[in-house]
């Protein structure tokens, strides 16, 4: 029986067949069962409450973490304030205008290469290299310093450089098929190494003399109270919230994580997409590895070390799926927002919480909501 | 061996002495095809028969080493699917090609979102308002009952889905639309929606190729069915006319009945 092979038969056809049984279209009795067109069976799994929870898991998952964060602050702006009375709360260390810019500028350099990172994980990619681009970068800024370049200049080279690599990143990953967790780990050595060969294990001040540069001073200062180092990851994550949300190109990196063989059948261009989101990687490295130079004055080749863990962990805080397809420039802010709130108030106020707590409290988070994830995907995805 | 032309109608898809080799294995050996609007024509064969070949090349998906097509009387040459496309010719593989994280809107628009007006479209802002309103008028036409257009695919049935994939090659199709195996991993009521379906697609004018293991799903759909066998083309079937039985000697070569042809 020959055809027993194919996927299809509902009916053992052959059985029939040899029983010289005739199925016509118009018969007035069907002996095909499929034919009825039944109405369509409700999915198991989507009702009550836990099905309507599974649905709206996004908007929970992020208010609860926006809830995380409004608890976590208000411990510290109680606990911080020196009189311990309530009507002294304007007194409050955590929320003084001095420590909010603090903690605006400990976020802005991580905030950037998770920004990066989100684009990465979207498409089920990692980018493990961010960290150690970002110190090389920083390497590469102060060197351009040193040797008297323009300020433009070394903006330029040091973002042109870091967007190569994050080219050499993709096209490892597209042409040469080797799974981006690979290709970033061996990059984030040779890159880290090479910030090593390159300083010689030194730090590099910016200026000779360690006074402020423009560059450090612009870097330092405030827009109407904000930090600039802040605004510029509020204007790259307005502009890659916008691409993400609303262009075609953008919709692609989430339809490239959903299946890549379905963009790639559908005419998406795979290819460009996966350059471009470890290119935007590569990229926000770069960015970060000028802000964490500027802001300290110096280039220090262990700069950054272990970033892409902070970077991955606020993607993840903040809802992006490592499986792909899911994940939101505003929920990786909220988790930069969490992972840097908590390190900074248990920095100002080392009494509320145990300081090592703050380890253990991300790791469980972080394990805990890619475990509701996974119920999730258990409970909406129909078989 | 002639293809037949029923009442005088021109093909709107035709090939003629197709062949086609990988090494010394012949796929399809001087095969004809033809298919005619508001008809669904099933291709039937057991495996090997060459049915995928013969579609992928319908398709654009395989260049034959000789034979040509016509579509709508002209001879085309396709370079690659997206030659297919462009010439109105849709195909749905079994893998389906949606994404199933993405709402059932954004997948039948996907890789051909309608941009925004100008300014927005000139950075490559999609219109979401028009492709949802598009999409909802589209599969209400076609009967397609889902909860919410902004259902995740990930969220339907295996019969929504493929009734999702479908639509969105019927959307985008001019001619015609090709199904490889639209029912091999349904159960009955869910292929029985999936089958309902390809009749609607059918009574609004399309050409339907419809290429199925599944006999009764054949029987039950069908217009007309081409039987392959080794490469060749072995007969063609009318449901009303001839059975399963006939079909399935054809397949297996017990007979080489309607076509005359000595095997």
């Amino acid at each position: 029986m020959p055809f027993s092979r194919g996927r299809g038969w509902r009916v053992p056809v052959p059985a029939f067949a040899s029983q010289g049984i005739r199925f016509v279209a118009d018969s007035p009795i069907s002996m095909v069962p499929a034919s009825q067109p039944a109405p369509e069976v409700a999915r198991g799994g989507r009702e009550g409450i836990s099905g309507w929870l599974a649905e709206r898991i996004d908007l929970v998952l992020r208010l609860g973490l926006l809830g995380i964060i409004l608890i976590a602050a208000a411990i510290f702006t109680l606990d911080t304030i020196p009189s311990k009375h309530l009507s002294d709360i304007g007194q409050s260390i955590f929320i003084s205008q001095g420590n909010l810019q603090d903690l605006a500028r400990q976020m802005a350099v991580v905030g950037v290469i998770a920004l990066g990172e989100t684009f990465v994980i979207i498409t089920a990619g990692i980018d493990l290299s961010v960290g150690s681009l970002l110190g090389l970068c920083g390497v590469i800024a102060a060197e351009g310093f040193l040797n008297g370049w323009s300020t433009p200049v070394v903006i330029f080279t040091t973002l042109l450089f870091a967007l190569a690599v994050g080219l050499v990143n993709g096209l490892l990953v597209d042409m040469a098929k080797i799974p981006p967790f690979i290709v970033t780990l061996g990059m984030l050595g040779i890159l880290r190494g090479a910030a090593y060969l390159v300083t010689q294990g030194l730090n590099l001040a910016l200026s000779p003399t360690g006074q402020p540069t423009p560059f450090t001073s612009w870097i330092e200062n405030t827009n109407f109270a904000i930090p600039n180092i802040f605004i510029v990851l509020a204007v790259l994550g307005v502009a890659s919230a916008i691409f993400l949300r609303f262009t075609r190109r953008g919709r692609y990196i989430y339809a490239l994580g959903s299946n890549p063989e379905s963009a790639r059948r559908v005419g998406i261009n795979v290819r460009a997409t996966i350059l471009t989101v470890y290119a935007l990687s590569g990229l926000s490295a770069g960015v970060a590895g000028l802000l964490l130079t500027g802001r300290l004055g110096t280039a220090n080749p262990n700069a950054g070390t272990s970033y892409e863990l902070d970077a991955i962990s606020a993607a993840v805080l903040g809802g992006a799926s490592l499986f792909g397809a899911r994940g939101t420039i505003l929920g990786t802010f909220l988790g930069v927002v969490l992972v840097n709130m908590l390190a900074n108030g248990i920095d100002i106020d080392p009494h509320a919480i145990d300081p090592h707590m703050q380890q253990v409290v991300e790791g469980a988070l972080l394990i805990i909501i890619v475990w509701i994830d996974q119920w999730r995907k258990r409970r909406v995805v129909a078989g | 061996m002639q293809a037949q032309d029923v009442a005088g109608r021109i093909p709107i898809l035709a090939a003629h002495g197709i062949a086609k080799r990988y090494g010394s294995v012949t796929a399809l050996e001087e095969v004809d095809f033809e298919v005619y609007e508001g008809e669904i024509c099933a291709l039937i064969g057991d495996n090997g028969a060459g049915k995928s070949t013969l579609v992928k090349i319908l398709a654009g998906a395989v260049r034959p080493d000789s034979g040509s097509l016509r579509l709508r009387g002209k001879v085309v040459d396709f370079h690659s699917p997206r030659d297919a496309r462009a010439a109105g010719i849709e195909t749905v593989y079994q893998d389906l090609a949606l994404a199933p994280d993405l709402d059932v809107a954004s997948n039948l628009f996907l890789g051909r979102e309608i941009k925004s007006p100008p300014p927005l479209g000139w950075f490559d802002f999609y219109n979401q308002r028009a492709m949802r309103d598009q999409a909802a008028i589209h599969l209400k036409n076609l009967k397609v009952n889902l909860r919410s257009i902004r259902q995740t695919v990930e969220t339907l049935s295996g019969g929504q889905r493929q009734s999702v994939a479908v639509a969105r090659a019927v959307f985008w199709s001019k001619d015609v639309v090709i199904l490889d195996e639209p029912t091999a991993a349904l159960g009955v009521a869910q292929s029985g929606m999936v089958l309902e379906l390809m009749k609607r697609v059918r009574d609004k004018g399309s050409a339907v190729i419809f290429i199925s293991h599944n006999m009764p799903h054949v029987f039950e759909v069908a217009n007309r069915m081409i039987v392959l066998r080794r490469g060749r083309r072995v007969g063609t079937l009318y449901p009303e006319n001839d059975g399963m039985d006939q079909a399935v000697s054809l397949m297996t070569g017990a007979v080489s009945a309607t076509a005359g042809l000595t095997l």
